[in-house]
């Protein structure tokens, strides 16, 4: 099983921490706050308070044998950079850290950070971009090649069936889904409509107005689709 | 109530029925130029938009129908589904 290691339990180590444990991951969480620490004790495996500065102290950790470590030190860019310099000195294999500027990441680079996080920087470019786009209703990541998209059938798509569409030839990517609005007929004689899923649509199932595709494929070729 | 009006609102429906939402949007349109202060118009305009995932365009047009018709329940659950959706 990975292990993780997490430093420091602010807002965004400790809902890391506690997304990792419910992912039945097991966690080690650690901060200088003892309060923060009391916080997660008992939801993480283990939760401790230490200078996470102090190389002797995660030696005895026995830092080394943890898969990744998540370094989310609050405001203190010098420990977030000693902690990460320490952590790949001391052989871990991966290091994720969150950075607050640009320059705190340059520096993150250069003595050796795996991975750079901008965790308000991101979730703000993924709302900008659900907001400037509404046809686009959710991504999800499966790999860092493939992904799932929903989104609005393109109108270029629509009284068409799949495999007039060739969707896969075309774009490479596969309909696993089309949620649909199904109208009827109210008692009352007025217009209404229940939501339906086809899930795994086959060839002679038509793209109709306002359907909603659930596409798998890789991010390039969805966002092939996204911008037709 | 106008026939022509009448004829234009059905002629919505039918193409709601067939999933035709731009074309009963059109539909909508000519009515309301006839006549824009039925509820039903502004519910039917609703569907259409929901149905086409316009979500804001859905929310003005069952907003209005409850205007004209604050008793209108079926418009007042959209709305509310809309919201919290």
């Amino acid at each position: 099983m990975r292990q993780f290691v997490v430093i420091g339990l602010g807002r965004f180590g400790s809902s890391i921490a506690r997304a990792l444990t419910e992912k039945n991951f097991e966690v080690l969480a650690m901060d200088r706050s003892e309060e923060k620490v009391k916080e997660i004790e008992g939801i993480v495996s283990q939760a401790v308070v230490v200078d996470a500065t102090d190389e002797r102290t995660l030696k005895e950790l026995g830092i080394k044998e943890f898969d990744t470590a998540i370094v989310s030190i609050g405001e203190n860019i010098e420990d977030s950079i000693m902690v990460t310099l320490l952590l790949k000195e001391l052989g871990v294999k991966q290091v994720i850290v969150k950075a607050h500027n640009e320059l705190h990441a340059k520096i993150l680079q250069k003595v050796g950070a795996d991975r750079i996080v901008f965790p308000e920087k991101e979730m703000g470019e993924k709302l900008a971009e659900s907001l400037a786009s509404p046809k686009i209703f959710d991504y999800i990541e499966l790999s860092t090649e493939y992904g799932i998209l929903e989104i609005v059938a393109p109108k270029k798509f629509c009284d068409k069936t799949l495999s007039e569409l060739k969707l896969r030839e075309k774009f490479g990517v596969s309909v696993m889904a089309i949620k649909r609005k199904m109208p009827y007929t109210k008692a009352d004689g007025s217009p209404d409509f229940k939501e339906e899923i086809i899930i795994g649509p086959g060839g002679v199932d038509e793209i109709l107005q306002g359907d909603v595709l659930v596409l798998l494929g890789k991010y390039k070729d969805l966002n092939k689709i996204e911008k037709l | 109530m106008n026939s022509d009006y009448t004829d234009l609102l059905e002629l919505s429906e039918f193409y709601i029925l067939s999933q035709k939402y731009e074309e009963a949007i059109k539909i909508l349109k000519k009515a309301q130029k006839l006549n824009n202060r039925e509820p039903k118009l502004y519910y039917n305009l609703g569907i259409a938009y929901e149905a086409l995932n316009d979500r804001d365009k859905a929310l003005n047009s069952f907003r209005q129908a409850l205007s004209l018709d604050p008793k209108f329940k079926a418009a007042q659950e959209h709305l509310d589904r809309l919201i919290k959706g």
